[in-house]
């Protein structure tokens, strides 16, 4: 999969001035699988970049380009279906059904897909330390338990790109790495690439490129 | 587990009145349906003979005809001129026996021994609605069918045979027995067998086949050529109205009580529609209630909706959900509405009707089932197009 982007301008962030090497109003082009660390202090709008390359605003000057194609004029059922097999994505906000189990939230996406079995499922959830959840109404978990579960339900489909909104923000170090692990792993299976974008830290991950906001 | 995600706000005020108007609306628009389609299959026995909507006129006897200055003849211009009115489908003047006619008994047949001097008249075979009967007749037949006024045979029971002491005869036995037929013209005189076959209360003529007059007419008749006096309409559903204007504008004599059923009818169905009309807009309003229901759903489960279209869920998959869901619960309303309506239609006003003297026979509830079918249809198909509209709208600016 590649991502272009071409001086693209997202109009929140008109005022505002952008060094040299930011990715606004640049041309650069990304190419997956490639692990790529998008790295910015806030406000500098890597939720937004996550949700521009998602299809979920459109309010930006310029042109995106997935796969050569401009994503203006990609319609609901383009996005859905690039949704469902080749573009996998962490919100920053999570964006889980509170309301079902942990158990149901994976299953939700799961049986769109059939991409994993219950039991490697699982196995993910106790990887990540939280198999013992399972049953629990996913409000009711710590903001670090959903963001587990979050992490675990984007991979729950195949994908070329994975778009990770700073993932790992209420994880200790240990189970951010042991995050990363999972994903680098699932990444690797799928021969997949990702965009994480983090306030800093690189986790101790060897990226091989870094985008600047 | 989508339908627990879409649903999860779905019980509401809103809801319990949008279903308590689809079934009160519902239910009534079945019942005026299906007492509109029993009203229109309601005959008397009359129209059972000579179909619905038939009515014989004449015009009316006054002392100017009496003294011979006016006739009451339909000339061929006054048959066209009914022939061109909208609402007269058919026309048909009445043949009449250019012979002398009388009848007696035939003994040994029950009955008792009378004779009458009669007139025959035809009206086209066309106008006969019997079923059971053959009123055909030809030269081979053994009798000739009859229909005799109703009043005949009260004259004879209750006027006749008191004062000579007879015995009263009923229909049955009138129509199971023969009778003699007397016919004497144009020097001739012969002896037929005669059959009553039904009772007119419409037609006080004594009625047989267009084919016997046809036959007899030559032969005995004295070859005057007359204008019918009285003539059979056809005229179209609920045109009453019409009738009377024309009775007062051709000087028209009429029996009332054959447009009575046609009058009762045209204001039941008018009464009957009014109240349909009313139940239809409790329709419409309660389907728009239920276009709001899903409305609010809709909104209130917005995050859902996005969100599982974010995770790759089809929108196709989310309206089928909630289409299904709410075909379920229109599927039910509109079986309790066919049940309340057999159920109110059965032991509430067929009783009622029968207690004031109105016997309507059941028509098939197949029609009715239509309609609810319909309703059914117009119902899924107004929440399916807005449904998919709302969830496409906010898959669209997320």
């Amino acid at each position: 999969m590649t991502i272009e982007f071409k001086s693209v301008l997202p109009s929140p962030l008109k005022e505002y001035p952008h060094q040299n090497d930011s990715v606004w109003k640049s041309n650069f082009v990304l190419e997956f699988p490639n692990n790529v660390m998008l790295n910015a202090s806030s406000g500098k709008g890597k939720t937004t970049f996550v949700n521009l390359v998602y299809g979920i605003r459109s309010d930006y000057d310029g042109v995106i380009l997935i796969n050569n194609r401009d994503i203006r004029t990609m319609s609901l059922f383009e996005w859905i279906e690039l949704r469902r097999t080749s573009l996998s994505v962490i919100f920053q906000d999570l964006q889980l059904f509170g309301e079902l189990t942990l158990w149901e939230n994976l299953i939700l996406k799961n049986q769109l897909t059939n991409h994993k079995t219950e039991n490697e499922i699982e196995s993910m959830l106790n990887h990540l330390g939280i198999g013992d959840r399972k049953n629990q109404i996913c409000k009711t978990l710590s903001y670090g338990q959903q963001q587990r579960v979050a992490i675990i339900r984007s991979l729950l489909q195949p994908f070329e790109l994975l778009l990770m909104d700073e993932p790992f923000s209420h994880l200790d170090e240990q189970n951010a790495k042991l995050a990363l692990d999972l994903i680098s792993e699932e990444t690797k299976k799928n021969n997949a690439g990702f965009i994480l974008s983090s306030l800093g830290s690189k986790h101790g991950y060897n990226f091989n490129q870094e985008l600047k906001l | 587990m989508l339908k627990k995600i879409l649903f999860k706000n779905s019980r509401n005020s809103q809801f319990v009145f949008a279903t308590a108007g689809a079934l009160i609306g519902l239910t009534a628009l079945l019942l005026s349906v299906q007492l509109m389609l029993d009203v229109r299959s309601f005959h008397s026995t009359e129209e059972e003979l000579f179909g619905p909507n038939s009515v014989v006129i004449q015009k009316k006897v006054t002392k100017m005809t009496t003294i011979g200055m006016n006739n009451t003849e339909f000339t061929p211009e006054d048959i066209d001129a009914l022939k061109e009115k909208e609402f007269i489908t058919d026309v048909a003047p009445f043949a009449s026996a250019d012979f002398k006619v009388g009848i007696s008994e035939v003994e040994g047949d029950g009955l008792p021994h009378f004779y009458a001097d009669m007139f025959f008249q035809a009206i086209p075979d066309r106008f006969m609605d019997v079923k059971d009967v053959d009123w055909t007749w030809n030269e081979q037949s053994e009798f000739i069918p009859i229909v005799l006024p109703r009043d005949f045979i009260m004259i004879i029971n209750y006027g006749f045979a008191q004062s000579q002491g007879i015995n009263q005869i009923s229909e049955e036995l009138l129509m199971a027995a023969r009778l003699t037929i007397h016919i004497k013209g144009n020097g001739k005189e012969h002896k037929m067998i005669g059959r009553v076959v039904g009772f007119s209360q419409k037609i006080s003529s004594i009625l047989v086949p267009e084919s016997y007059l046809a036959f007899a007419n030559p032969i005995y008749g004295n070859g005057n050529i007359i204008n019918p006096s009285r003539v059979f309409i056809t005229t179209t559903d609920d045109s009453y109205g019409e009738l009377e204007d024309l009775m007062e504008e051709m000087n028209l004599d009429i029996a009332k009580s054959a447009i009575d059923v046609a009058k009762i009818k045209t204001i039941i169905t008018v009464v009957i529609g009014i109240f349909g009309v009313a139940a239809l807009l409790i329709m419409l309003l309660s389907l728009m209630g239920f276009v709001q229901y899903s409305q609010l759903v809709l909104s209130k489960a917005s995050y859902e909706i996005r969100t599982l279209l974010r995770i790759g869920y089809s929108v196709k998959s989310i309206v089928n959900t909630f289409i299904r869901q709410l075909a379920i619960i229109f599927g039910l309303i509109t079986g309790f509405s066919i049940i309340i309506m057999l159920i109110v239609k059965v032991f509430l006003v067929n009783p009622w009707l029968d207690n004031n003297g109105i016997q309507l026979e059941s028509s098939s509830i197949l029609p009715t089932i239509m309609v609810a079918i319909i309703c059914f249809i117009l119902f899924i198909v107004a929440n399916y197009l807005n449904v998919k509209k709302t969830i496409f709208n906010l898959g669209k600016d997320q």
